[in-house]
């Protein structure tokens, strides 16, 4: 019989026992309840009674139930895994796992899994909410399935960063602040270099570069590299009736076809998340000498 | 009888801190080897190094012909460790415990709830089965991690310090353990600093500072080359002065006092008197087996009768500040 990770069954169970897994479940769907009803009951009032009163009742709620379980997301899955390898380091088990016949990558990955199956308790746990926009109309089966798949693979970047940050450092706390600055800086940091972009680009006399593939292919990578402004824009590309996969950017000269921002988050998402991986296997084997890792007690 | 751990010029520096010097160490298999030396001296990087969690910085490690750098894998399913601390898991049984590391050297189910019991039993924590590791005592964890160590039923058992913070009871019933173990046919690598516990466990010792090997080999070869010479024991029933006036000018006898006496100058003073009952004299004495035969032999021929001639047992407390200058 083929066996299971042993880590992962390990941390699946210690994880799923107490009651700390339930707790946070619990205040991650109340916080997104909590949204979503203060939300409904501004915008129901002033919506009217229209025939696409419905329609945006529905789409309201659906941005807004994606955008917070985006955000819960962000920041819970790094915690997820920050403390997974920096905590068998504090709980000096680590070495016994390095000494065993683990292999790196059995550990980074059982640590990876028993993290992102948590993770996809809280994006499956959204499901029912989402399905309640349904209702109202406004939203199809292709935003709601491209919702779940940007929620998920946002969910695996930022558990890889996690991950990384604690096979790298020796404390689960300082490998946490590193996870949640490092998503910050991402977040925050994306949006100005853009915003910066545009205004030297608007000002300038450069602005017939704008028009030029390169640029356009340039901006959208690097759009792609933010979960919100990808989905945001993916959702807003699709609401206005576009195509799911790909987008045709007219210009002056030509048309460029340009996949769709969520299309190329994926990608980049999976690229990033595997050179990640990569660099924590490298990190969990024996310190080459004059590099030892150990924490003296 | 051969050997199952092997280091030639074994070299490990962290940063610039020479931790292991050219260390050459033999364990022949089925010894158990006590590795002894002061804080500091470099035994848990030794044993790190044996365990493959250490990479050194030059120099080869080799436990039963497989180097530890070049095939840790197959080291490490030759290789049971224990280190110097405990790791635990909170919310976890002891069974768990072991299940878990079971799993992580790959031992089939049905093979591993068998090994469960079995080892559990072993060192004696059978009762404690389903109670949290985090419940149990220093003593009871520490045996815990012995049979943490047995689950893939390791050639080489590397233990850490397994005595500190264990009470006498405790101790004994490690040592008793570790002879249990012997007799199953492991090897076992075991540090300390209490040198007395290890002559009486042990089959070999090896003693370490600064990273240097400072003697090694079986316990008995030790304390016997480790003395730079002997003390003999001679009591005499009478003829005392006559036994100093034989021992003062034997060319072998470096020193000679009477038990009791601050120093030999003061032992000059006076011959001894048979009327104030038996001495004792103290030898310091530098011939060997035979030298001490014949030494014997002159002594009666002298006509003095002695009723006790023995070399006084040195114990390995003496030979480890002997040996190691306290420098670390
Ligand atoms: N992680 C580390 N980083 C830097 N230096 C270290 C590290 N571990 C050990 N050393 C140094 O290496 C030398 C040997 O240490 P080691 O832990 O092997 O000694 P030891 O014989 O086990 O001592 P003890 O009896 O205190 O356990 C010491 O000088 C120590 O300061
Ligand atoms: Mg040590």
């Amino acid at each position: 019989m083929l066996e299971l990770n042993p880590i992962l069954v390990k941390d699946l169970r210690s994880r799923m026992r107490g009651a700390r897994a339930y707790i946070l479940l619990t205040i991650y769907l109340l916080i997104l309840a909590g949204v979503t009803l203060l939300l409904y009951a501004a915008i129901s009032g002033d919506v009217g009674n229209d025939l696409n009163a419905g329609r945006r009742i529905g789409q309201t709620l659906f941005f807004t139930i994606a955008t917070v379980a985006l955000i819960e997301v962000c920041l819970i899955t790094p915690v997820l895994t920050s403390g997974s390898i920096a905590g068998e380091k504090e709980r000096q088990t680590y070495d016994l796992l390095v000494a065993s016949l683990l292999t790196p990558w059995q550990i980074v990955w059982g640590k990876l899994v028993s993290a992102l199956a948590f993770a996809s308790l809280l994006i499956v746990a959204i499901v029912p909410m989402m399905s309640l926009s349904f209702l109202f109309g406004g939203v199809g089966l292709t935003e709601v399935l491209i919702a779940i798949a940007g929620l998920f693979v946002t969910a695996v970047l930022y558990a890889t960063i996690g991950l990384f940050w604690s096979a790298m450092l020796q404390s689960s706390l300082g490998a946490t602040g590193f996870a949640i600055g490092t998503v910050i800086v991402l977040l925050l940091g994306i949006p100005f270099v853009i915003v910066i972009a545009s205004l030297i680009l608007g000002s300038s006399a450069l602005s017939n570069l704008l028009d030029s593939v390169w640029f356009i292919y340039l901006s959208r990578f690097v759009a792609a590299l933010h979960p919100f402004i990808a989905l945001g824009t993916t959702a807003s590309h699709l609401s206005s009736g576009g195509n799911p996969f790909f987008e045709i950017v007219r210009t002056g000269t030509a048309n460029v076809i340009v996949p769709s921002p969520w299309v190329l988050f994926t990608i980049l998402a999976l690229i990033f998340s595997a050179v990640l991986l990569a660099a924590s296997v490298r990190l969990v084997q024996p310190a080459p000498s004059g590099a030892d890792r150990r924490k003296r007690p | 009888m051969a050997s199952i751990v092997e280091t030639c010029d074994l070299t490990h520096r962290y940063g610039s801190n020479l931790a292991l010097d050219h260390l050459n160490l033999t364990i022949p298999e089925g010894a158990i080897f006590g590795f002894i030396g002061p804080n500091g001296a470099g035994k848990t990087t030794t044993m790190r190094i044996l365990t493959t969690l250490l990479l050194p910085t030059s120099g080869e490690a080799r436990v039963a012909g497989v180097s530890v750098t070049r095939e840790p894998r197959v080291v490490r399913r030759l290789v049971g460790f224990m280190p110097d601390f405990f790791g635990v898991y909170d919310n976890m049984k002891s069974w768990e415990y072991l299940d878990f590391f079971g799993r992580s050297y790959g031992i089939p189910a049905q093979q591993r709830r068998r090994l469960i019991g079995e080892l559990l039993d072993l060192v004696d924590l059978g009762h404690k089965r389903d109670e949290p590791v985090m419940s149990l005592s220093r003593g009871m964890k520490q045996r815990l991690s012995l049979a943490r160590a047995m689950m893939h039923d390791p050639r080489l058992l590397i233990l850490d310090e397994p005595a500190s913070g264990l009470d006498p009871r405790a101790r004994i019933e490690l040592r008793e353990l570790l002879r249990e173990l012997r007799a199953m046919g492991k090897t076992i690598m075991i540090s300390s600093h209490i040198l007395s516990e290890l002559a009486e466990m042990c089959t070999h010792i090896g003693i370490i500072e600064r990273g240097k090997l400072l003697a090694a080999g079986e316990v008995q070869e030790i304390l016997r080359t480790m003395r730079p010479h002997r003390i003999i024991e001679i009591r005499v029933v009478s003829g005392a002065a006559r036994a100093e006036e034989l021992l003062r000018t034997h060319p072998d006898v470096l020193e000679l006092r009477r038990e009791g006496a601050r120093a030999s100058t003061e032992a000059e003073a006076e011959p001894l008197d048979d009327e104030t009952g038996p001495h004792t004299l103290l030898v310091d004495f530098a011939g060997d087996e035979h030298a001490l035969g014949d030494l014997l032999a002159l002594l009666i021929a002298g006509g003095v009768r002695i009723s006790h001639f023995a070399e006084q047992s040195s114990d390995l407390e003496d030979i480890f500040l002997h040996v190691t200058k306290g420098i670390v």
